[in-house]
């Protein structure tokens, strides 16, 4: 441990205290606050050009960015256009999948009034907090969280009043006191599927990071800006019943020759005490006579970053 | 000690208000072993007076945390340190700040007073020596502005003790 001022910024190799030359660095001149300023700056620039989540932009927008790049990805964005009409991008803070999941899902309710589909999710949410409390979090942790998520969803589904609009939904999901608590939600009910099931994610985590389930829950679920990474996604489905399907977008091709684009749905298991099928989600394209449905949710992966995508 | 810092720190949210009211509530129901809560009417700051375990170093050792806390707590971390004389301890610096990742980049709304009280006591139990960090005078030096430890850019490359 250490602190870092007047410490340049490159990391160290070893675990010694700090680096004897420093005082002589130009990056002495650098304090902390001067730093953490210039972070923040940075930081808040990020938030004016990059909302928490943005605005519906055409699939050609991506096209654009790519545009002298590679020719696989551009061959692959074409291909996504054939199901694809549209993306939304989320800013790139760590909490992007939540943020992701938190929009398309709110959204598909607002759209669809699928009452069935709320009640569901509020059962699940009730059966989260039992978790929750059966691993010993105290109610207080949690219960703000999940309080603002239900009032969310009740707001976008016609109850005593008439649902928000969607204009109110976007403004919501830019305001940080709310969206933040709606990550935060998601972050507690995934630890929890987590950590109730660890016998089967250990395998998971231990394959990312060399974690007990318990510390990779500490500390790259329960903080907020730890990214995202399959056993995050897969608990989150679980725990909500929520099916999620991801679409990657990278420079991987097939031997073929031939360009597609991969994509994996993250089926929820059907059954609360059937956790086996659940595990890494169902693949696709499934041959099965009875497939399961298309996930509403459709994420876009591109290393390090999730955004949401638009059917046709 | 006061850190200007806290003293010109926004009052707190309704929502920390409300959260904190319930930790304190919490607090005095279940108090974690070894910690007291020094009853004061400010719901902003807190002071923890803490006895070093039995069977460690720093047993028959009393000290006190001080946990400020910011407008958006739980969202944001509290602010804790120790208020001098701070426990010899090679994580701990003379002026009380606390190298421990979880008050800083680590820390997650879902932890709270209480386990963040549990950690520090479990970092005190756990260390061998009974030293300062090496470089306790030029930290402390640099903090005489009096400025805020969240404010210090922390490496946590040593997590043996």
């Amino acid at each position: 441990m250490e602190n870092q001022d007047e410490i340049p910024v490159e990391p160290e190799t070893e675990s010694s205290t700090f680096i004897s030359a420093y005082e002589a660095d130009d990056w002495s001149n650098y304090k902390d606050s001067d730093v953490m300023l210039q972070q923040s700056a940075i930081f808040e620039e990020d938030a004016a050009k990059s909302p928490f989540v943005g605005d519906k932009e055409p699939l050609s927008s991506l096209e654009a960015e790519y545009k002298s790049g590679s020719p696989i990805l551009l061959e692959k964005i074409k291909v996504l256009s054939e199901q694809y009409a549209a993306i939304r991008r989320t800013r790139g803070d760590g909490n992007c999948f939540f943020r992701s999941f938190m929009f398309s899902y709110l959204e598909h309710i607002l759209e669809s009034q699928d009452i069935a589909e709320v009640e569901r999710i509020k059962t699940n949410v009730e059966k989260c907090k039992k978790t929750l409390q059966g691993l010993g979090y105290a109610d207080f942790t949690f219960e703000d969280f999940f309080a603002l998520f239900i009032e969310q969803l009740e707001s976008v589904v016609t109850g005593n009043e008439a649902p928000i609009s969607h204009d109110e939904l976007i403004v919501r999901s830019r305001d940080q006191s709310v969206s933040d608590y709606v990550v935060m939600f998601f972050r507690f009910v995934t630890s929890g599927e987590i950590r109730k099931r660890s016998e089967f994610f250990e395998p998971f985590i231990f394959g990312l990071a060399n974690l007990t389930v318990e510390q990779f829950c500490k500390t790259s679920v329960e903080p907020m800006g730890e990214e995202s990474d399959h056993v995050h996604i897969t608990a989150l489905s679980d725990a909500l019943g929520v099916p999620i399907r991801v679409v990657y977008l990278d420079r991987s091709s097939c031997d073929t020759g031939g360009i597609s684009v991969n994509h994996h749905d993250f089926v929820p298991a059907s059954d609360d005490n059937d956790t086996s099928s659940s595990a890494a989600g169902g693949s696709d394209p499934n041959p099965n006579p009875n497939p399961n449905p298309i996930p509403f949710i459709v994420l876009l992966y591109r290393p390090g970053h999730y955004d949401i995508l638009y059917r046709k | 000690m006061t850190s200007p810092s806290a003293s010109s720190r926004k009052a707190l949210s309704k929502i920390a208000t409300n959260r904190l009211q319930k930790e304190l509530m919490e607090w005095q129901v279940n108090p974690p072993a070894g910690f007291k809560h020094k009853v004061t009417d400010n719901l902003q700051r807190w002071v923890i007076e803490v006895n070093g375990a039995p069977g460690t170093l720093y047993s028959n050792e009393t000290f006190q945390l001080q946990v400020d806390f910011p407008e958006h707590y739980p969202m944001e971390a509290p602010q804790v340190i120790f208020i001098p004389p701070a426990p010899l301890h090679p994580h701990i610096y003379s002026n009380g700040h606390i190298c421990l990742d979880i008050l800083y980049d680590s820390w997650s709304p879902a932890m709270t007073v209480s386990s963040v009280c549990i950690s520090i006591l479990s970092m005190l139990s756990s260390s061998s020596t009974k030293q300062r960090p090496n470089d306790d005078e030029r930290y402390v030096k640099n903090c005489r502005n009096g400025r805020s430890p969240k404010e210090t850019r922390w490496w946590f490359h040593d997590d043996k003790v």
